[in-house]
């Protein structure tokens, strides 16, 4: 059942995992997990994203059953499981570190749940086969663990989790391990073995991009609630406070006043700009506000921009080449700093500009969203 | 020649100097004092005292091998029960301190962090008073007019003192007693590095914590029963004290047969050809380990 996160947000979604005002509270005074509500949809990869010591792992252990919530419940399928042991819950954990047991064998770690389950053993050999497959792991069956390699471990980890056929797959930091550039052409690969076994997946993450590559739905996560729940998409281009804002990804933001509250647009008065946004907002005049836009929404030319709203001029301080595209540092006359992201789309850097310059930043009245203070 | 100096000059640079220390130390507290009971092995006793080995009375060395304890030793039912009685006693003191050792260290380990290096002073207080001591403690508990006797018999329990003393009991309670440190401390240090993780990822896969215990906890902790076991029999098999003072003339165990040999029939080539087949009889299982070792590492 290979189903693209895509179609599965359809009118009516089958709720899989309903977790309903959990606390955690840690020997009696540190708050980990601070009243947090979620429904997680089957077919769905569902991610919780957010700095460290946030609480992510606490709600997945959670999860799995290795803690016990302080208030609140934890239903799977509709059947309450929030005092059950995790060796009876139909969920399965892929571990940060792995966890592989190392006198083991990889047959016979991927094997291990399935005997536990006393399936026949004609059939455990069958499903090994088949996970070891999925994984292009035949070669190293007979391998210990720590004969194998960081990316070799981490796909007979995802495997041995998978095995079982979980109704729920939870994954902690599932690639922290490896290096950058293992760690993109795995995630897709992890994708697509998550979608080809068709598991629901609550994924564990502190890395944004991961976030956005895997997950369909993404809770940002903060001091054991949660900040914003949406699709990627929605929490990167619509971020609904200044804490998200800055975590998901990067953003300039700029403190203001709004000075002209109508239905079609709003203007925010910022001391280095007046922003002239298209669209209405829930405010009011005098408000103040935060306006935020993302580095590769504005755009740099050496030439002042017409009208009097959406740009500002200032001084190349800092040029950061990236390859694909350049970021400039640009010192605005009031001193603060902002960032702009150019494509580098030719071969000779795209706007010519250089440190020392002056130049105009300019952005559509699409390209910011106001927050609240 | 070019390979000449570079052989002395490597053997005393700083590298090859430390490493040559424990060496030096080995030859001469170690291999030295067994060749030296190799060689009185095959002598014998002339008067009191021992046959030498080389006759230089004609003016070049002649060597003299003398086989005959050896043989008395293989053709003497006697000696090779009482090696039988001691591997025996050995082994069931290993086993039962095992038994008793590994719940012991699996809960300290166990315990909350701050209590454990108090749980490990109180395994190793019994060390702060003599050996010795400690043993005729043991006496004066099992003895017949003893303590425990005394007391079973003034509650009315039994009628007639039990016979603890210089049995095959009292020289178990004894070696058990001295030697379950030695079977703890390794498994303790074996343990408490256990990963937990490895019993969660258990759990998680469907292992009740009994199974995990079995599946996880005792395979990933086989060098530790492998190293308390060996602390465990290799000094056992050779115990003198403990059955010379709780064993009693009934408990055969080697030891005191090397003593007797030694101290009563002042037959040195003989009490030295016991401790060789002792040695053997230790290395044996020490070479078994070593094996297992070699080949765990190179799996
Ligand atoms: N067993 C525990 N006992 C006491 N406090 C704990 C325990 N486990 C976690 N905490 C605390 O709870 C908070 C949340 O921890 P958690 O491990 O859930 O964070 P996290 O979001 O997974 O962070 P990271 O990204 O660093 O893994 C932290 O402040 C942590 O110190
Ligand atoms: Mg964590």
């Amino acid at each position: 059942m290979a189903t693209a996160p895509k179609e599965i947000n359809q009118p009516a979604p089958e709720v899989l995992l309903r977790v309903e005002n959990v606390t955690k509270i840690y020997d009696g005074t540190v708050k980990a997990v601070d009243d947090v509500s979620l429904t997680v949809n089957k077919g769905e990869i569902f991610a919780l994203l957010g700095g460290s010591g946030c609480g992510k792992s606490t709600l997945l252990r959670m999860m799995a059953g290795f803690e016990t919530p302080t208030k609140g419940k934890i239903h799977l399928a509709g059947q309450d499981i929030t005092n059950l042991p995790p060796y009876q819950r139909p969920i399965n954990m892929m571990f940060q570190s792995y966890a592989l047991f190392p006198h083991l064998s990889v047959w016979e770690n991927i094997a291990f749940g399935l005997k536990r389950d006393g399936m026949p053993k004609g059939q455990i050999a069958e499903r090994v086969e088949k996970m070891l497959n999925l994984a292009q792991l035949g070669k190293f069956a007979q391998r210990k663990p720590h004969q194998l390699s960081g990316g070799q471990q981490q796909r007979v980890a995802l495997v041995r989790s998978l095995a079982k056929r979980p109704q729920l797959l939870l994954l902690d930091e599932p690639l922290g391990a490896l290096d950058k550039k293992l760690r993109e052409t795995t995630q897709l690969e992890l994708v697509n073995i998550i979608e080809e076994v068709g598991v629901t997946c609550v994924l564990v993450t502190h890395d944004q991009e991961e976030a956005m590559t895997m997950a369909s739905r993404i809770a940002v996560m903060s001091e054991g609630y949660f900040l914003q729940v949406g699709e990627p998409d929605t929490v990167y281009e619509m971020p609904n406070s200044r804490k998200v804002a800055d975590f998901i990804g990067n953003v300039n933001i700029f403190d203001g006043v709004i000075e002209e509250d109508e239905a079609d647009h709003v203007t925010v008065r910022c001391p280095e700009c007046v922003h002239y946004v298209g669209h209405g907002v829930s405010g009011h005049t005098g408000m103040e506000v935060g306006v935020a836009l993302r580095p590769e929404k504005i755009m740099l030319s050496d030439k002042k921009p017409k009208g009097e709203y959406n740009w500002c001029q200032g001084e190349v301080i800092e040029i950061v080449y990236f390859g694909a595209h350049t970021t400039y540092h640009l010192k605005l006359d009031s001193g603060k700093v902002i960032k702009a992201q150019e494509l580098n789309n030719t071969r000779d850097l795209s706007c010519g500009l250089t440190w020392g310059d002056r130049a105009y930043a300019h952005w559509n009245d699409l390209a910011m969203v106001v927050l609240a203070q | 020649m070019a390979t000449k100096q570079g052989f002395f000059s490597r053997l005393f640079d700083g590298k090859h100097a430390v490493i040559s220390i424990p060496y030096f130390w080995f030859i001469m507290l170690a291999a030295i004092p067994i060749l030296i009971i190799l060689k009185i092995s095959l002598s014998e006793m002339q008067g009191t005292s021992v046959s030498n080995m080389i006759d230089w009375s004609n003016g070049w060395p002649k060597l003299t091998l003398n086989f005959s304890s050896y043989q008395f030793i293989f053709s003497d039912s006697l000696y090779l029960k009482t090696y039988l009685s001691s591997i025996q006693y050995a082994l069931l003191t290993t086993l039962i301190c095992l038994v008793i050792g590994y719940p012991f260290a699996y809960f300290m380990a166990r315990s909350p962090k701050h209590l454990q290096p108090m749980l490990l002073m109180l395994i190793m207080l019994p060390f702060w008073t003599s050996f010795l001591l400690r043993i005729y403690a043991w006496k004066t508990l099992l003895e017949n007019n003893g303590i425990i006797n005394n007391a079973l018999m003034s509650l009315g329990v039994i009628d007639t003192p039990i016979a603890m003393m210089n049995t095959s009991f009292s020289l178990m309670v004894g070696m058990v007693y001295s030697y379950l440190p030695f079977m703890i401390l390794p498994l303790y240090a074996n343990l408490s590095k256990l990963d937990i993780r490895y019993l969660e990822a258990a759990a998680d896969l469907g292992t009740s914590p009994f199974k995990a215990f079995w599946l996880i906890t005792v395979p990933l902790s086989k060098a530790g029963i492998i190293a308390g076991s060996m602390l465990v029999f290799i000094p056992t098999i050779g115990e003198y004290v403990i059955p010379e003072l709780l064993g009693g003339s009934s408990t055969l165990m080697i030891g005191r047969v090397l003593w007797n040999e030694f101290f009563s029939n002042n037959d040195w080539p003989m009490a030295s050809a016991v401790a060789v087949v002792m040695i053997l009889l230790i290395l044996v299982p020490m070479a078994i380990y070593n094996k297992s070792q070699a080949e765990a590492e190179a799996k």
